[in-house]
């Protein structure tokens, strides 16, 4: 028979707390925006407080922090490297397309 | 208690099957996106005429209201989990029917920022400012597929909680919607900035 033990759950006032934090993160993207800083450094900021949430969402409101860590290890690092492989080889395929010999 | 039921192997992560299965699909579809914000990302690198064309009010404004109101149904969904995994049905079926409800009002105000942009001459393959076309392309292309997964949540979601209701679903139904719901909200985490916020006006 399966043995699935629930694992105990935080209460509501952690996630009230979460969502406060989100809302925050929110609130510092939008000010960012607004500091006319250099497109690289704005587009670097932006996506590590995108991770931040994307991280405490999945592990607060997505329940991965109380589920088997085997859970974690199979899902978040199978992600990471699809993600990793669109980003090394997707410009190495642009980058062949301008060297296709010209047409005889 | 059957014979198969007692031959069957333990879980190996220790949860239902249903849920294995939409952490699964949610693997898939963030992959999905990843692919279509990377292929954004260089779109727009490539461009040197990319259009940046949006103004604190009435867009970003819009946004920033939009981001609150879908994080806000994330913590309803949340409180609907937490009332059917102990067994308070109707409480359950309320939050999910406050969860729906901003489902909806997100999706509104995109078709209304959809409606002002078209309105402008925004078009799939049309930019009014007269830089890359690309822009329509890109921006109707990512936020359509987000809007479309809302818009499923919500369904799903009334199935759900009808079916809770009644006593056809189980609190494991009702978690894994949740999945779904706030994996449609993390997805939002990264198109606000990258594809609002990265694009206001100079």
């Amino acid at each position: 028979m399966t043995a699935i033990t629930p694992r105990r759950a935080p209460g509501m006032r952690l996630y009230v707390v979460v969502w406060i934090g989100l809302l925050l993160i929110v609130g510092v993207e939008v000010s960012l925006t607004y500091l006319q800083l250099p497109g690289p450094r704005l587009l670097a900021s932006l996506l590590i407080l995108a991770f931040i949430e994307a991280g405490i969402g999945v592990m607060y409101f997505m329940h991965l922090k109380y589920e088997r860590p085997s859970l974690f290890w199979s899902l978040i690092p199978t992600l990471i490297f699809v993600l990793v492989l669109m980003d090394h080889f997707w410009p190495d395929a642009l980058r062949l397309m301008h060297q296709r010999l010209p047409l005889p | 208690m059957g014979e198969s039921a007692m031959t069957m192997e333990q879980s190996p992560y220790g949860i239902q099957s249903k849920k294995l299965a939409i952490w699964l699909f949610i693997l898939a579809d963030a992959a999905t996106f990843g692919s279509i914000l990377f292929a954004y990302g260089y779109l727009r690198l490539a461009n040197p005429d990319w259009t940046r064309p949006f103004t604190f009010s009435p867009t970003i404004i819009n946004g920033i209201v939009m981001t609150v109101v879908l994080l806000t149904s994330s913590l309803t969904m949340v409180a609907a989990v937490v009332a059917a995994q102990a067994g308070r049905q109707s409480a359950s079926a309320r939050w999910l029917g406050v969860t729906m409800l901003l489902g909806v009002v997100f999706a509104a105000l995109h078709l209304n920022e959809w409606l002002r942009m078209i309105g402008e001459g925004w078009r799939l393959f049309r930019n009014p400012m007269g830089g890359s076309v690309l822009f329509g392309a890109t921006f109707f292309g990512i936020t359509g597929l987000h809007l479309l997964h809302v818009i499923c949540g919500v369904i799903v979601i009334a199935v759900i909680a009808i079916g809770f209701r009644r006593g056809r679903f189980d609190a494991g139904h009702v978690e894994t919607t949740g999945l779904y719901w706030h994996f449609v909200d993390l997805v939002w985490m990264f198109v606000f900035p990258l594809v609002y916020l990265m694009n206001v006006r100079p």
